[in-house]
């Protein structure tokens, strides 16, 4: 006979209760953490997927993530000749708001380089990559579109060729992969009065995105077996670009651009740990307040501490495990549903489950306590 | 009946201080219990039989005095409440006004837990559990929790659970207070009969003057002390 589940079946509604506000707590933790997980696996997505060894930006710029970065159309033909160099992909991306069939649509453009990159390494979930130089596109599906939507960007209509899982960037924006020289066009897109009024005044001020004809970044892919180090000094002596590794990019973006996200959702997910601490620690010193009674009965039987101790802690693991599992079972339903995505990595769930377990046991303190406390002769009293 | 008394509380008192003010709620009792004998601890509110059960029943320590057990010192002042908790558990049974049961806990399980704190197998805690439910005549309200027992089943449980363990020594504190006439004489006529027929050494404190042609021996308590014996 176990003590504690003979109590938590006769209160089956309050632990039920219980397990769902603690579990709540706990979905909250997991949703930060795989918040920034996603928010990390977005930023680095084109960084890891799109196969380039080393990048290479405008000078003395992070970019083309971190900052931003703009480099001549033509940079490619000159990294083309760098010795251990095996394929150059100029690369272009910027984020815009269209309003296509009355829906406001912001979107992360991103121009490959067709034909040298035709997309081959999107992970399409309908549709096909790129077969033409113009007006196809392949959409996130966080977009909204299907294969063989027809969309208007600027003055132009582009053909949904394919849609893509997962194609978010940093920002959360789906990802509109076009051509560079669709991206280019659409990058320069003015109404006609914009035109005209910038013809007249040849000293206002530039558009903050692209110049016409620019990139933003030149994306290098190495030979097998070619000193990285060694084409990054080559490049790097030229003084006009700066070269950033794959390894770069990673630790720029994640110790500089999302170092305060981090230290944000840390500081979150440590007040939500101490939410959920308090929490169980005052559910189990409530149960435990209200079993004085049959504690004090249990130690006049001659029960051993252990005992007691074992059915507070036993209570407090049930919680803790209970509340861990609705807790997936809220995270696998909910977040699935968030706008940004919420990425569950089971290494992250493992230490979540130990702590969650661990925080219970620790908040079993003072009602631990409290059981110790009590002295059997308080059954006559 | 033998001569030799199972428990013997010799000279023993018990002192409280409240504030400055000292509370001599037992002062220098000696009471001796034989086993086989059924003894009335009778006396007023204040009269220091609830502080007699607690010293006796190993519940607390003397200020002064001693209690032994079979002739052996087993509590004295300085004596640790935790080592008289193991022999609590082997050599003594409790039965209470009310009876106490866990309520999350069916009949069944209320006597088990006596069992298995005493480190009885779990089968055998349970057979045990159920016959002694039977020979109180309760066996069809076994796996009944004690909101859905009466409040004569649920002594006989709480009776039930203080034979579990085959005590030598049973501590009864107002046991019929929350029976009516019948019920009450019922459990006094099952302490006799434990008491005659296992040769039970039982001590029950009580205000019911109704049952005592059913006690052996009846000890008064006033002031502390037992006046008449």
């Amino acid at each position: 006979m176990n003590l504690a589940w003979a109590d938590i079946r006769h209160h089956v509604l309050r632990f039920f209760l219980t397990t769902i506000g603690v579990g709540a707590l706990f979905t909250a933790t997991i949703g930060m953490i795989g918040l920034y997980r996603g928010v990390v696996y977005e930023t680095l997505l084109i960084i890891n997927d799109v196969g380039a060894d080393i990048w290479v930006a405008q000078g003395h710029r992070a970019g083309p993530f971190a900052e931003l970065s703009e480099v001549s159309g033509t940079l490619d033909r000159r990294l083309e000749g760098v010795p251990g160099v095996s394929q150059v992909r100029r690369f272009i991306q910027f984020n815009q708001q269209y309003e296509i069939n009355g829906r406001r649509l912001r979107m992360a453009v991103t121009g490959l380089d067709f034909p040298k990159d035709k997309g081959n390494w999107i992970p399409l979930i309908a549709g096909r990559h790129f077969y033409a130089g113009h007006y196809e596109a392949i959409a996130d599906q966080s977009l909204g579109f299907t294969v063989g939507d027809q969309i208007r960007l600027g003055h132009d209509d582009y053909t949904i060729i394919g849609v893509a899982a997962g194609q978010v960037d940093m920002a959360g924006d789906g990802i509109l992969y076009v051509t560079i020289p669709d991206a280019q066009t659409l990058n320069t897109f003015a109404p006609s009065e914009a035109i005209l009024l910038n013809r007249m005044n040849k000293t206002a001020p530039g558009r903050s995105g692209y110049s016409a004809g620019r990139v933003g970044a030149v994306m290098v892919a190495l030979r097998p077996g070619a000193d990285q180090e060694q084409v990054r000094n080559y490049i790097r002596n030229w003084g006009d670009v700066e070269v950033l590794t794959r390894d770069d990019q990673e630790d720029i973006m994640l110790n500089g651009r999302l170092w305060r996200l981090r230290i944000q959702i840390l500081a979150f997910v440590g007040m939500t740990l101490l939410v959920t601490t308090v929490v169980v620690s005052l559910s189990i010193y409530t149960m435990t307040v209200e079993k004085t009674h049959q504690i004090a009965l249990l130690k006049l039987l001659g029960a051993r501490d252990s005992i007691i101790v074992a059915m507070i802690l036993q209570q407090a693991l049930l919680i803790g495990v209970k509340s861990f599992a609705s807790a997936l079972l809220q995270s696998y339903v909910i977040f699935p549903h968030f706008p940004r995505t919420v990425l569950l990595l089971p290494s992250d769930l493992a230490v979540e489950g130990a702590m969650a377990i661990v925080l219970c046991a620790a908040a079993s303190w003072f009602g631990i306590r409290k059981a110790l406390s009590v002295r059997a002769q308080e059954v006559l009293s | 009946m033998s001569a030799a008394p199972l428990i013997s509380v010799s000279q023993a008192s018990k002192v409280y201080r409240i504030g400055d003010a000292q509370v001599r709620a037992l002062d220098e009792a000696s009471v001796e219990i034989r086993a086989g004998e059924l003894v009335g601890i009778l006396g007023p509110s204040g009269s220091g039989k609830t502080t007699f059960l607690m010293i006796a029943g190993l519940l607390d320590t003397p200020t002064s005095g001693r209690v032994l057990f079979n002739g052996r010192v087993i509590s004295k002042p300085e004596t640790n409440l935790n080592q008289l908790r193991d022999f609590r558990r082997k050599h003594l049974g409790f039965v209470f006004q009310k009876a106490n049961l866990i309520p999350f806990l069916n009949a069944t399980q209320n006597v088990q837990i006596a069992l298995q704190i005493n480190g009885a197998r779990r089968r055998y805690a349970a057979q045990r559990s159920r016959l002694l439910l039977e020979q109180f005549g309760i066996g069809n309200r076994a796996k009944n929790l004690p909101s859905q027992l009466s409040g004569g089943e649920q002594q006989r449980v709480a009776i039930a659970r203080a034979l579990a363990n085959q005590p030598e020594l049973i501590l009864a504190d107002e046991p019929t207070a929350n029976l009516d006439s019948a019920r009450g004489r019922q459990v006094m006529e099952t302490f006799r009969r434990l008491a005659d027929q296992e040769r039970i050494a039982i001590c029950v404190v009580t205000h019911d003057l109704r049952c005592v042609d059913l006690f052996d021996r009846c000890i008064t308590m006033s002031d502390g002390r037992p006046t008449v014996q």
